[in-house]
């Protein structure tokens, strides 16, 4: 007969170690006892064994564990059976019977407490915080021998055992908040819902397992990345502090733990020590861990300390002995483990479809991607927008260092095809890859794409508009000049450039009038086959025309860009006659009507300024460009103080 | 040696607009474009020139112009783009001479071995003071521009010098001219625009006395950068 009995047990109390949330690792899988929340970073199935020993006088050993763990997106399932969660009590009634030969027998009873399976389920709301649930089945077996009185022709006493369960259903909530990777809070309760199957026996209340309600509050801190602190506080007046450290080995990770509890029915203040090691791959997990009671165990309790104060907890009470534990953890990951993930996308840039080219030497978003595991990682960036490309459109691959953060721009190409003149709201998705088949993450973003008459008001990106439509502008240049074939033949090469920029100036502006856009919109810009069409067109629409006519023919030009002053800004064109210095005087008797530039071989080259708004005559379109151009961009150093600059066309 | 003349006066503001010039006195050949045209018309005294205007002076001609508070007196062979004549400061130069070269940089290569050119001038302090009467409208340019420094626009005349000798490939052989804006970016303590302007005269054909100056100047303006 077990004499003294006295146990009030912790709830949080665990068999493979106090492990923090805050690592990530498997060794909390199943441990509803420390992890009522059901708090897992697991990525798919999960399968786990624990087996140990517990060494009382007569070392024993079992299967104390086997469970199956599953996440479904932001859903955690967990089912356990726990078959060495059991405890077993058998004792001396204080009763004997004489049997017939003289001999006594001593009537017992046996109570057995076990732990069958449990459940578990948790939702994860975010990164930093998911709650949960978790229910166990328990069984309590109370066999009590005691003799019964049988009349017949005699009176002899029978021997029967009686035979009650009490089993119940305990169900507990969690919550687990971890804002960082350094800081991780959670938040349980203890016994909150206790159901019996069946109605149980009064007289044997004192031997149920206690359900006292109460709270668990854990706490767990990480100083570095290589050790962390925790802390379980229970209002039941318990708690669990311990700590953890870790270091990487071949990219695996390895776990020392060590924590004390403390239990108001056990003593000493800490009843116990439990020492743990863990090695943590992608794929499995080690964790051994043993449980030391600083007090003796060996000691006779009565059966009154038993009565009086219960049992707690089946696999830590006073009658416990030390174990060790091994558990194995298998990690079945059938979905690629994502390795980067996208924390923000910033929009750079709006959409304008001609200035194609644009996109693909500057990003149009920028995205933050961190690298979530510990080994340098290769990132390629991918994006496809929404009515524009067929494809995914793949970005520089960018290197990422582990668990860096890195800023990845991403770069798009506009067909020549596109040819929407409306302005609307598309979407894009941005991928992320990195060692997988499939993207690591994606996102999605809206996005402004604009019609192709769309400018963004940057003199320079009006060369999309004059490069656009260059058959067009070719053809019409070469029609222009096969009516002056016989001038142009007879007439030094030295001087045809000038000639025929002239020629085009002239035949093309005939008809021409000067008007702003047909929309009244300030960022618009007339291709060259509409500025014809349409007979006109503001400062813009005349320089992209005549550039482009010229250009498709071979003549080099640039655009002044006259920088806004009052809010209104000029665009004209530069010609580049070829000639050289000493050859001005072929085109001109007035050296304030050219400037020299040095081409790439260093060789100067006479420029003309022309006015495309002077819709008049090639001379005086050139007097006036001229005029200005010594005015505001030289007299006015106006190139020097950045209010006028020169843009080449290639 | 021949004197040059060269009468400044500053008038009272309020007579003209500071926009034209009026010719207060035209003796010989005399002539101006204006703006753009290609034309060039014969002014005499009386006229008044728009601030856009270039004004040329033939053989044995001069012209006395006033107006935005200057006067200007020019010598035969001359031509002055009359935007020039006006005070710069030495800030403006500097953005002048690095939008000059924003545009285009200077050759590589100069030309070694071109002609030198019979010069005439007058020493003043002694500073040579160059003048080549010629019919060749760069030097004439950079006639015009040595009397326009003369009369205090140093800056003014460097660009205007500067211009000249990209427009006029062939006036950058000419030392004395060279060696008279070189020494004007001195004065004016832009000691590394002069110290490569000289660098870049030292490969031009010089006679004794300007080789000498050349040296001499190279070495004091290195002395001057080293500091």
């Amino acid at each position: 007969m077990i004499e003294t009995l006295n146990i009030q047990a912790q709830s949080s109390f665990g068999l493979s170690g106090y492990w923090t949330p805050l690592q990530q690792s498997s060794t909390l899988l199943n441990s509803f006892e420390a992890n009522p929340g059901n708090f897992s970073s697991l990525k798919d199935w999960g399968l786990s064994f624990s087996y140990g020993g517990e060494f009382s006088g007569t070392p024993t050993s079992s299967l104390y564990l086997i469970s199956l763990d599953k996440q479904i997106g932001s859903h955690f399932i967990s089912l356990r059976y726990t078959p060495g969660y059991q405890k077993e009590f058998i004792f001396n009634n204080g009763e004997s019977i004489v049997l017939h030969d003289s001999s006594t027998q001593s009537l017992s009873s046996q109570f057995t407490y076990k732990e069958l399976f449990g459940l578990g389920y948790s939702y994860k709301f975010s990164e930093k915080l998911s709650a949960g649930f978790s229910l166990r089945y328990f069984k309590q077996e109370f066999d009590q021998q005691s003799v019964l009185p049988v009349f017949s022709d005699t009176v002899y006493l029978n021997q029967v055992n009686k035979i009650n369960n009490i089993n119940f259903w305990r169900g507990d909530l969690g919550i687990n908040y971890s804002p960082s990777k350094y800081f991780s809070l959670s938040f349980a309760t203890i016994n909150l819902l206790n159901v019996n199957e069946s109605v149980a026996d009064s007289t044997l209340a004192p031997y149920e397992i206690k359900k006292d309600k109460g709270v668990s509050f854990g706490l767990s801190i990480a100083p570095s990345e290589s050790y962390d602190l925790n802390l379980i506080y229970e209002t039941t007046n318990a708690l669990q502090t311990g700590i953890n450290s870790y270091f990487n080995l071949f990219g695996n990770k390895i776990g020392f733990g060590v924590s004390v509890f403390h239990d108001k029915f056990q003593s000493p203040f800490f009843a116990g020590i439990v020492p743990a090691i863990s090695f943590n791959t992608n794929k499995f997990s080690f964790s051994l861990s043993g449980i030391k009671y600083f007090s003796n165990r060996n000691i006779p309790h009565t059966f009154s300390e038993f009565t009086n104060d219960g049992l707690n907890n089946i696999i830590n009470n006073r009658y416990s002995f030390d174990k060790a534990v091994l558990t194995v953890t298998f990690a079945l990951n059938t979905i690629p483990e994502k390795e980067v993930e996208f924390l923000d996308v910033d929009m750079i840039r709006d959409i304008y479809p001609t200035m194609s080219d644009n996109y693909l030497n500057r990003p149009f978003a920028d995205a933050k991607i961190v690298n979530l595991t510990d080994k340098t990682i290769s990132v390629k960036p991918s994006s496809k927008i929404e009515g524009i490309n067929e494809d995914r459109i793949i970005s520089p691959v960018v290197t990422i260092g582990p668990k860096d953060t890195a800023d990845v721009p991403f770069y798009t190409i506009i067909p020549q095809s596109y040819d929407k003149k409306k302005t609307g709201i598309s979407f894009v998705d941005f991928f992320v890859t990195a060692n997988n088949d499939n993207p690591d993450d994606q996102t999605q973003k809206p996005i402004l794409i604009n019609g192709i008459n769309a400018w963004d008001g940057k003199v320079i990106n009006l060369r999309y508009f004059i490069k656009r439509n260059y058959e067009f502008s070719m053809d019409y240049s070469k029609k222009i000049l096969s009516n002056y074939k016989s001038e142009l033949d007879t007439m030094s090469y030295s001087l045809s450039i000038f000639y025929k920029a002239k020629i085009i100036f002239n035949n093309c502006v005939r008809e021409l009038v000067y008007s702003s856009n047909p929309t009244a919109a300030q960022n618009y810009v007339q291709f060259p086959n509409e500025t014809l069409n349409l007979k006109g067109g503001n400062c813009d629409d005349l320089s992209v025309l005549y550039s482009s006519l010229l250009e498709s023919v071979g003549i080099q030009t640039a655009l002044v860009d006259y920088k806004p002053q009052n809010g209104i800004g000029h665009v004209s064109v530069l010609v580049n006659t070829q000639l050289s210095p000493d050859q001005a005087r072929l085109i001109t008797d007035n050296d304030s009507k050219y400037f020299i530039r040095k081409n790439e071989s260093g060789v100067d080259e006479v420029w003309i300024p022309v006015e495309t708004t002077s819709l008049t005559n090639f001379d005086k379109a050139w007097e006036l460009g001229a005029e200005k151009f010594n005015q505001d961009a030289l007299t006015n150093l106006g190139l020097a103080k950045g209010s006028v600059e020169i843009v080449d066309i290639y | 040696m021949k004197k040059i003349l060269i009468l400044v006066l500053f008038l009272a503001a309020g007579i003209l607009s500071a926009q034209q010039f009026k010719v207060e006195k035209a003796a010989g050949n005399v002539k101006a474009q204006i703006g753009g045209s290609e034309k060039w018309t014969a002014i005499k005294t009386g006229d008044v020139l728009a601030a856009n205007s270039i004004v040329l002076t033939g053989e044995k001609s001069s012209l006395v112009l006033g107006g935005n508070g200057t006067k200007l007196s020019l010598k035969e062979s001359s031509a002055l783009p009359l935007p020039y004549l006006k005070k710069m400061s030495v800030d403006d130069l500097i953005l002048a001479l690095a939008m000059q070269d924003m545009i285009n940089s200077p050759r590589k290569k100069e030309e070694a071995n071109s002609k030198n050119t019979a010069v005439y001038g007058a020493e003043i302090n002694g500073v040579k003071i160059p003048f080549v009467p010629s019919s060749n409208f760069g030097v004439q340019r950079l006639n015009g521009a040595v009397q326009l420094a003369e009369i205090g626009f140093k800056e003014s005349a460097i660009v205007d010098a500067k211009e000249t000798f990209r427009k006029y490939p062939g006036t950058k052989s000419i030392a004395s001219f060279r060696i008279y804006f070189a020494n004007l970016l001195a004065d004016l303590n832009l000691n590394e625009d002069a110290y490569n302007e000289f660098k870049q005269i030292s490969s031009l054909k010089l006679d004794s006395r300007q080789k000498q100056e050349v040296t001499s100047k190279l070495d004091s303006l290195s002395k001057k950068l080293m500091k």
